[in-house]
C-alpha cells in the first residue's frame, strides 16, 4: 500500500527555463532547498541534497527540460523512506510571464497511525516555519522568525 | 505518531530544541549553551527526544551531533506534506529576487 501523494503548487513570476535552473544548478537549489547539493541533471545522475541536515538521495529519471521532471527521492539512514523508494514528478507550466509550478510527490508509505495527522501536520508546519529563515518583502508569505529567537523569546517568558 | 512522541513534544523544553535543530544539526553543548537549564536536564531531554524517535544522533570527529529525524514525527507523508508547500514558497522567493540577465 502506498498513501495518497503529496501535491503542491505555486505561481512564480519568471519563465520556465529560469525556474528549471533551480532544480537542476546546486548553487541554485540551494537558495532555496538544503545546504549543500550535487546534481547531475541527466537520467540516472545524482541527486544529493541536504536539507537542514536529513540527507536527501536520490536521482533524476526523467528530464524534459524545461518543462517536466522526474526524481527519486529518499534520505539516507531512514527505514521508511530509503533513497531511491518515492518518486517527485514537477512540471513546469508556462503562465503569461511566469510559471506554474506543480509538483507531486507519490510512492509514499502508508501512514502507521492516521488519527493524529491534523494535529501533527499543523505542528510541524509551525516548526518547518521557524526554521525557514528571512520571509523577504513577498507579502504572501507568513512571517517567520529562526529558530534562535523563537527560542530566545520563550527563555524569556 | 506514537504516545511516547506525543510526551516528548508536550515538554517546552523539548519543543524548543526540536525547533533549533530544524536549522540544522547542532552538538548537545551547543543546544544546552541556548537554555537556561543544566546542560543535565538538555541531555535528559535529548535523550528522551531520542527514545521517542524524534531526533537522531550521528558521529562527525570528535563531535556527536543530534539533528531531527523526518520521518519521526508522524510519519513520512505529513513531513512532506507541510515540506513541499513550504520549499515552493522559497523557490519562489529564490527565482523572484534571483538577478535578471
Amino acid at each position: 500500500m502506498t498513501a495518497e501523494p503529496v501535491r503542491a503548487w505555486i505561481r512564480i513570476d519568471a519563465p520556465p527555463e529560469r525556474v528549471w535552473e533551480f532544480f537542476t544548478r546546486p548553487e541554485a537549489i540551494v537558495r532555496w532547498m538544503g545546504e549543500f547539493a550535487v546534481l547531475e541533471p541527466r537520467p540516472g545522475g545524482e541527486f544529493t541534497v541536504n536539507v537542514k541536515g536529513a540527507p536527501v538521495r536520490g536521482r533524476y529519471l526523467e528530464l524534459d527540460p524545461p518543462h517536466r521532471l522526474l526524481l527519486s527521492w529518499g534520505y539516507a539512514g531512514s527505514r521508511e523512506l530509503p533513497p531511491g523508494a518515492s518518486t517527485v514528478e514537477v512540471r513546469l507550466v508556462r503562465d503569461g510571464a511566469g510559471t506554474r509550478v506543480h509538483l507531486e510527490h507519490r510512492d509514499l508509505p502508508e501512514e502507521e497511525t492516521p488519527g493524529h495527522a491534523e494535529g501533527w501536520t499543523h505542528y510541524l508546519a509551525r516548526l518547518a516555519a521557524a526554521g525557514t529563515g528571512d520571509p523577504g518583502p513577498d507579502p504572501g508569505m507568513r512571517p517567520v522568525r529562526r529558530a534562535a529567537q523563537v527560542v530566545a523569546e520563550s527563555a524569556e517568558g | 505518531m506514537s504516545e511516547a512522541a506525543f510526551r516528548a513534544i508536550g515538554e517546552p523544553h523539548r519543543r524548543d530544541i526540536l525547533r533549533l535543530l530544524q536549522d540544522g544539526p547542532q552538538p548537545a553543548g551547543e543546544i544546552a549553551a541556548r537554555f537556561d537549564i543544566t546542560q543535565q536536564a538538555v541531555s535528559q531531554h535529548l535523550k528522551v527526544l531520542r527514545d521517542a524517535g524524534l531526533v537522531a544522533v550521528s558521529t562527525q570527529g570528535q563531535r556527536r551531533l543530534y539533528s531531527v529525524r523526518v520521518e519521526g514525527l508522524a510519519g513520512v507523508r505529513d513531513f512532506l506534506a507541510g515540506f513541499w508547500p513550504d520549499s515552493l514558497a522559497r523557490l519562489r522567493q529564490a527565482v523572484e529576487s534571483a538577478d535578471d540577465g
